[in-house]
């Protein structure tokens, strides 16, 4: 079963990613169509979630790998990094701030229960790495996946607007935005604005996890006792 | 010819994951083995142990399909229906006014800081 779960999450994926690149609205956005047609699959063949996610658990397990891969964006464009040092850490430690202390006070503004709290704060980061932070701060890993997907596609359809109504004009402030923001789905976006808004992209996404890590451990539990 | 080369070198990069592994049993800092994976490949790239050309295509198809890999987890989403249903749209409606003033502020400040970078350049 494994082998065909994760071909039909390949198939589905890749007719998602061609929908929304003919027919652009946030509802066809692949990170949303794609897991409704296979929970409707999954449904429909009386297969249980928790059977498709052991079947297809060697796919998110590439998240990993992925992380590592973002060593060769790091590495190509040290030049950069260098040069912007100091924007770059400056703005995402303001960015990852911001990300934390509105979570908080608006999740606190919803009454949300204490675990969703927790799970919901390290959400603007990539999942591999917002895991590991639920975890540190006592979270729910699952819950925390679900709430970094739901940045991730809001990040990606409301990004451009926000740019936009700012007028923000500099690759490296549309790239980092969009990297802290909505971490991987961003990147996706940035991609489509051009390579430097790509590259400080995937730049805010490490340096955001990183910084994030560091919260993890000196803010957040201050912050929730 | 081209997908042999992507999987061998996704391959190789769970060398560096696995490296990661065995370094976050050594040093007790709450930083996810990836996290270590990603400083030690970072390592080897700029110390010339490998070669760019060892990882790259790997490393671009990774990062270009990132959104493939998190579909499963998005699929798990089904096992929280409760919550969901009750607070789904509020938590929505928190995450997009959060994303919001998270991307305006960073923007924001890095477009400053460029600013003054340039007229001080200038002057």
């Amino acid at each position: 079963m494994m082998v065909v779960f994760t071909l039909a999450t390949y198939i589905i994926y890749i007719f998602a990613k061609k929908t929304y690149g003919k027919i652009a609205i946030p509802f066809f956005h692949p990170l949303l169509l794609a897991p409704i047609l296979l929970i409707v699959l999954i449904s429909i063949t009386h297969v249980s979630a928790n059977q498709y996610l052991q079947d297809s658990k060697w796919l998110s397990h590439m998240l990993g790998p992925a992380t590592v891969a973002f060593a060769v964006p790091i590495y190509k464009n040290l030049p950069i990094v260098k040069k912007y040092i100091g924007t770059i850490i400056v703005s995402i430690t303001a960015g990852t701030l911001v990300a934390i202390f509105t979570t908080l006070l608006l999740s606190k503004l919803i009454h949300l229960k204490y675990d969703f709290i927790i799970s919901i704060l390290p959400r603007s980061i990539t999942t591999p790495i917002a895991i590991e932070v639920s975890k540190e701060i006592g979270g729910l890993p699952t819950l925390t996946t679900v709430f970094v997907i739901i940045t991730g596609v809001i990040g990606g359809v409301v990004g451009p607007s926000v740019l936009k109504w700012l007028s923000i004009k500099t690759p490296i402030a549309r790239g980092l935005a969009l990297g802290m923001g909505a971490h991987g789905v961003g990147t996706n976006k940035a991609m489509e604005y051009g390579k430097q808004e790509a590259t400080f992209s995937s730049l805010a996404m490490i340096f955001a996890a990183c910084i994030t890590l560091v919260w993890g451990v000196l803010l957040i539990p201050y912050l929730l006792s | 010819m081209k997908l042999g080369i992507i999987i061998i070198q996704v391959l190789f990069l769970h060398v560096f994951l696995f490296l990661g592994v065995v370094l976050k049993q050594v040093i007790p800092l709450p930083i996810p083995a990836s996290m270590f994976g990603l400083g030690l490949l970072f390592l080897a790239l700029s110390c010339h142990i490998i070669k760019i050309e060892w990882v790259e295509q790997g490393a671009t198809w990774l990062m270009a399909e990132l959104l493939l890999f998190f579909i499963p987890s998005a699929v798990g989403i089904v096992n929280y229906q409760q919550i969901i249903s009750m607070q789904g749209v509020e938590i929505v409606v928190l995450i997009a006014v959060s994303t919001m003033i998270v991307m305006g502020m960073t923007a924001l400040t890095a477009e400053k800081i460029t600013a003054r970078k340039r007229s001080s350049e200038q002057h």
